[in-house]
């Protein structure tokens, strides 16, 4: 199995009629997602793809029975569209969207908590299970069914892991993509959890970056509950202080966020940690 | 996007909270002028976008209107850390009786806005944190309900205040955490926050940061954005959607995503020094490509150019088409190497082989790297 997402989880894409959601749909499609409504407001009763549009995301859970939702809405809307996007029961929100206000990120996650919904994101690049289903942007080809976990903080890093991963025969169970916002709805050490429970994942690949204490506190986790082994790999070892590197999230004030203090959180819980994207092959091998 | 502190202390004031008289002033001329109708002693601020200034010289007291000039005349148009001082903010001077320290920042990890009071001031909040963390109370406040007065009162008394001064402070505090809310602050500082000889309790100082990605809602604050990125380069990257970073080595990167591009800057700086970073986003178009080769290309002294893609939103042989146009047009020589995957990759090595481009066509960015010194040493 997987974590989070399966070929049977039935997925609902809001966006859905707008030029990026249009091509993501097609490709997620391709992969084999059971892509079984799109939301657009306004735009109920069109089709994409061969794929009923509705006007509400209550509609298609009442008519699709949809269960999971992946965002190509654009950042001012996505805070109000998330809120209805919760109220109508769906349990997975997978938000793609970059440059989301932090303060509506804020809101949308203190809303989300006593609810049974779990959100991935934002700037999130998605969630894979190769072999099975994707929800996001990644490309399927650079994924291959396994029994790695991944968890990334960066998306075309993760692609570029995954396919080191890959060539030297370490498939994936499930490859997510957290996002590197100051604040992501759910924490690195909430996905460890999930990971580690999970009987079809053997090893967990962390790939962190520079800013936030994301990286510290999975740390504190992995020495108090973590079994399974875990790699990692924290880009940004030569960031300069108090510049952002492209992410919101990604900078070093004063002694926040700097890559020696993750790494030497992580390696003090017993985690190797990797120098370059490469050698979290080698440190995998060591385990496998 | 960090504002100056005049800027910080005129929203402060503009929302109620009480701060001394103050002008902005651009020559020495005026800034006397301003002194003398305000009425003297006043201290003359420089306005930069960084801290410590006090210890390098950005922060003096005048007494007499020829003070004010002098002190002006040196200030303005010097720098301080690197950036250029071209306005000094001036403001009447008042006598301190007691300091304190108030800010709302994020506690990032839990997604929540964060109250931090303090009865030390003057200094940064994680060295009173450090040397007096008795004299510091911080209460994450629920971003659904705001913090409520009855919150900051009791934080206030937390810190030994009482009476007058719990009331005044408490009230400042309650109406910073709605600044920091209106305005999608990251952070909303004053430090220091003080009592003056009059019982005044004024805010002496603004830090203040507005979230980038919230500026759609602000359009008041939205027109200075490019002007507070001194660095031209860096500011070119702003115009044309990009995150560019100057940094001092001579190996220019081209990476698509944030984690890439850093992984990048990791790898070379085994072995080589990066001129910069950079980081396209997801969207590769020609255009966006022709204009990021033009950003790179102009820092001096470069030796070799790597680029770093993945194709995501569109097929990546768009964005190849851009690089390869750059290159004919501009007669670009020194090597580069580009390491290109995703949809119509064949298609997209093609391109850049045409126009002369080292294409890797392997995964790891390490086999990239070490064709870029494979090709760098061939030309020594």
């Amino acid at each position: 199995l997987s974590i989070l997402l399966n070929k049977k989880t039935r997925v609902l894409v809001q966006g859905i009629t707008g030029r990026v959601g249009r091509a993501q749909t097609q490709w997620m499609l391709d992969y084999g997602t059971n892509i079984v409504a799109g939301v657009t407001p306004g735009r109920g009763g069109e089709e994409v793809e061969a794929i009923p549009v509705y006007n509400t995301v209550a509609e298609a859970v009442a008519k699709q029975a949809a269960e999971a939702s992946v965002f190509f809405v654009p950042a001012p809307l996505v805070k109000e569209a998330a809120f209805d996007t919760i109220e109508a029961g769906i349990q997975l929100i997978v938000i793609v969207t970059e440059h989301i206000p932090v303060h509506d990120v804020m809101e949308l996650r203190s809303y989300a908590q006593n609810r049974p919904v779990r959100i991935l994101g934002p700037t999130s690049p998605g969630i894979i299970t190769p072999g099975e289903a994707k929800m996001g942007i990644m490309p399927g080809n650079m994924f291959s069914p396994g029994r790695i976990g991944v968890i990334s903080r960066s998306g075309t890093l993760s692609y570029e892991i995954s396919i080191d991963l890959t060539a030297a025969g370490f498939g994936q169970s499930t490859t997510v993509g957290m996002g590197a916002d100051p604040v992501a709805f759910t924490s690195m050490t909430e996905l460890l959890e999930l990971f580690e429970d999970d009987s079809d994942t053997d090893l967990i690949v962390i790939v962190g970056e520079v800013g936030g204490t994301q990286e510290e506190n999975a740390a504190e986790f992995i020495s108090r509950g973590m079994t399974k082994p875990v790699v990692a790999y924290i880009a940004g070892q030569n960031a300069p202080e108090g510049k952002r590197m492209g992410h919101a999230g990604a900078i070093i004030q004063g002694d926040k966020g700097t890559p020696q203090s993750k790494i030497a959180a992580l390696q003090q819980a017993g985690v190797p940690m990797a120098k370059n994207p490469l050698e979290v092959v080698e440190l995998v091998h060591r385990y496998l | 996007m960090r504002l100056f502190e005049f800027e910080g202390i005129k929203l402060f004031r503009q929302e109620g909270i009480p701060v001394p008289d103050y002008a902005i002033a651009e020559n020495p001329q005026e800034a006397r002028q301003k002194a003398e109708a305000m009425g003297l002693p006043v201290v003359v601020k420089a306005q930069v976008l960084m801290g410590g200034r006090g210890l390098a010289g950005g922060v003096q007291t005048a007494e007499y209107p020829d003070q004010v000039e002098e002190v002006c005349r040196s200030m303005l148009g010097s720098s301080i850390k690197g950036l250029p001082v071209s306005r000094a903010m001036i403001a009447k001077k008042v006598n301190v009786v007691r300091e304190f320290y108030a800010g709302i920042t994020l506690d990032t990890y839990n997604g929540t806005p964060v109250a931090i009071l303090s009865s030390a001031g003057g200094v940064s909040i994680e060295e009173i944190a450090r040397t007096h963390p008795e004299k510091v109370v911080s209460r994450q406040v629920s971003i659904t309900d705001g913090l409520l007065l009855s919150e900051a009162e009791q934080m206030a008394r937390q810190v030994g205040l009482v009476s007058d001064g719990l009331s005044r402070v408490a009230s400042t505090l309650h109406t910073l955490y709605n600044v920091f809310r209106k305005y999608d602050a990251l952070i909303a500082e004053i430090n220091p926050l003080v009592q003056t000889s009059q019982g005044d309790y004024l805010a002496l100082d603004a830090k203040v940061e507005i979230d980038d990605s919230s500026l759609f809602r602000h359009p008041e604050l939205n027109t200075l954005l490019e002007e507070r990125t001194p660095n031209l380069l860096e500011r070119e990257g702003r115009q044309i959607g990009v995150t560019y970073v100057d940094l001092d080595g001579d190996i220019g990167i081209i990476a698509s995503g944030a984690g890439l591009g850093m992984a990048t800057m990791d790898v070379i700086s085994q072995r080589l020094r990066p001129a910069n970073f950079l980081e396209t986003g997801g969207a590769i178009t020609e255009e966006l490509l022709y204009k990021v080769m033009h950003l790179v290309l102009q820092k001096k002294g470069l030796k070799a150019l790597f680029i770093n893609l993945y194709g995501g939103i569109n097929p990546i042989h768009e964005g190849a088409k851009g690089i390869a146009r750059y290159i004919q047009e501009y007669k670009v020589g020194i090597p580069i190497v580009a390491k290109a995957l995703g949809n119509r990759q064949e298609e997209t090595w093609e391109i850049l082989e045409e126009a002369g481009v080292k294409v890797v066509t392997e995964v790891a960015t390490e086999k990239g790297i070490e064709e870029l010194i494979r090709l760098l040493e061939a030309e020594s």
